[in-house]
């Protein structure tokens, strides 16, 4: 419950000063996650999930959700490469589901990507298959931005119209 | 029994006590604890703590044991809470949610195990005024009482009722106001006295206005210390011995 709390106060700080302002200027903002995480990553320990819902919603719903998917094995293949020390919380090491950091990483990272599966209908998200090379997923991400930003010049013009 | 949807909506404060007001915790099923929990609430100044201190010496003696929580107690949450609110960076939403991460930790390490074990929980203030101030601050109640859903429902909660004229004269007599007790952040005025004055008045009413749907025994705390614990004493000893007798 803490670890949830703490989050979503950090979360309230960055939305409130971070996101909001520069919306209202109308410009862009990219959230390198949101929400979603918590949803998915808090429900894995326990949390309730509609609890957590109405926790959020004083959240900004974003005009689009991407989420990068990658099968468990990928992921951890990907940070062992880089040979990345996997941090305690994000291993899951609290759960004390297994006394093996990449073992737990595995579990509890599974665990998450099951949560995020279910996230993709209730919100929506937009699916991205993270296995693909870097070039396809931006190419791809920029056709389903695109209409957006088209949609959103539009709109500026007959701002500019009618001044 | 568990502690299930039906329960908690529409249930009296008897059938609720001792469990969770919403969905709860879900990792931390709390059904049949012999502890009990008793929140001693009140407005800032209205001798919460006095009173407190001395139902724990008289509940001790009478061979209870007995654990005390208070807000912004938690070890977890206490320097941050501190640090945050000397810098200017806090807004309404932020501030309910460091109270109430800080309220989570001492449920889960302090209040949970000590029911756990049976031991009477004082607690000096409780969700109460959390869900108080942030009202008056404008945030959406709906939304707090969710949010606190995870809190267990006392098995008595006294609210120390007082008005803000005898308020004001202790409160100046004993230490002076505080930035925050006066609401200074509403930002009503410059003036102390007129910010206390008229956001101790809304905690009142926000108080009074709770005191139905979470089953406040209210007190008259306009009396001298000793009369209120002879009060509070009664109370908790005709709780705590119809319970015994029940067991």
């Amino acid at each position: 419950m803490t670890f949830s709390l703490l989050h979503a106060t950090d979360f309230a700080d960055r939305l409130l000063y971070k996101i909001i302002p520069p919306l209202k200027a109308g410009m862009l903002v990219l959230a390198d996650r949101y929400t979603y995480t918590a949803f998915a990553r808090d429900a894995t320990r326990g949390v309730d999930r509609q609890w957590l819902r109405d926790l959020y919603s004083f959240a900004v719903r974003p005009d689009i959700a991407l989420y990068f998917r990658v099968p468990i094995d990928v992921s951890v293949d990907r940070l062992m490469a880089r040979r990345v020390k996997l941090k305690f919380y994000e291993a899951g090491m609290d759960l004390g589901w297994s006394a093996n950091p990449v073992e737990s990483f595995r579990l509890f990272q599974g665990k998450v990507l099951e949560e995020y599966d279910r996230l993709v209908d209730e919100f929506g998200l937009q699916v991205v298959d993270a296995k693909a090379s870097i070039t396809e997923q931006q190419r791809y991400v920029r056709s389903l931005i695109a209409p957006l930003m088209n949609v959103r010049e539009a709109e500026m013009a007959a701002v500019g119209d009618e001044g | 029994m568990t502690a299930s949807a039906e329960v908690t909506s529409g249930a009296n404060g008897s059938s609720l006590a001792g469990r969770y007001y919403g969905q709860g915790i879900p990792y931390l099923p709390i059904q049949n604890y012999p502890g009990k929990l008793i929140a001693i609430e009140g407005t800032d100044g209205v001798g919460r703590s006095t009173q407190i201190q001395l139902l724990r010496e008289w509940l001790e003696v009478k061979g209870y044991g007995v654990v005390e929580t208070g807000w912004t107690r938690s070890p977890l949450m206490q320097p941050t809470i501190e640090l945050a609110k000397s810098s200017n960076t806090l807004n309404k939403l932020t501030f309910v949610l460091l109270y109430a991460t800080d309220f989570a930790d001492r449920l889960e390490k302090e209040i949970i195990p000590a029911l756990k074990a049976g031991f009477v929980v004082l607690s000096d203030r409780y969700i109460f005024s959390a869900l108080a101030r942030a009202g008056v601050r404008g945030v959406e109640r709906q939304w707090l009482r969710s949010l606190y859903g995870f809190a267990i429902a006392p098995h008595l909660v006294f609210y120390l009722n007082v008005d803000v004229k005898t308020l004001i004269s202790r409160v100046l007599a004993a230490r002076g106001m505080d930035f925050w007790e006066s609401g200074m952040d509403m930002k009503t005025g410059d003036d102390i006295y007129e910010s206390f004055r008229t956001y101790q008045n809304k905690l009142l009413r926000e108080y009074a206005s709770m005191a139905d749907e979470f089953h406040f025994r209210t007190v008259d705390a306009r009396r001298s210390v000793d009369r209120i614990q002879d009060e509070l004493r009664r109370q908790v000893a005709a709780f705590l011995e119809g319970h015994e007798a029940q067991t």
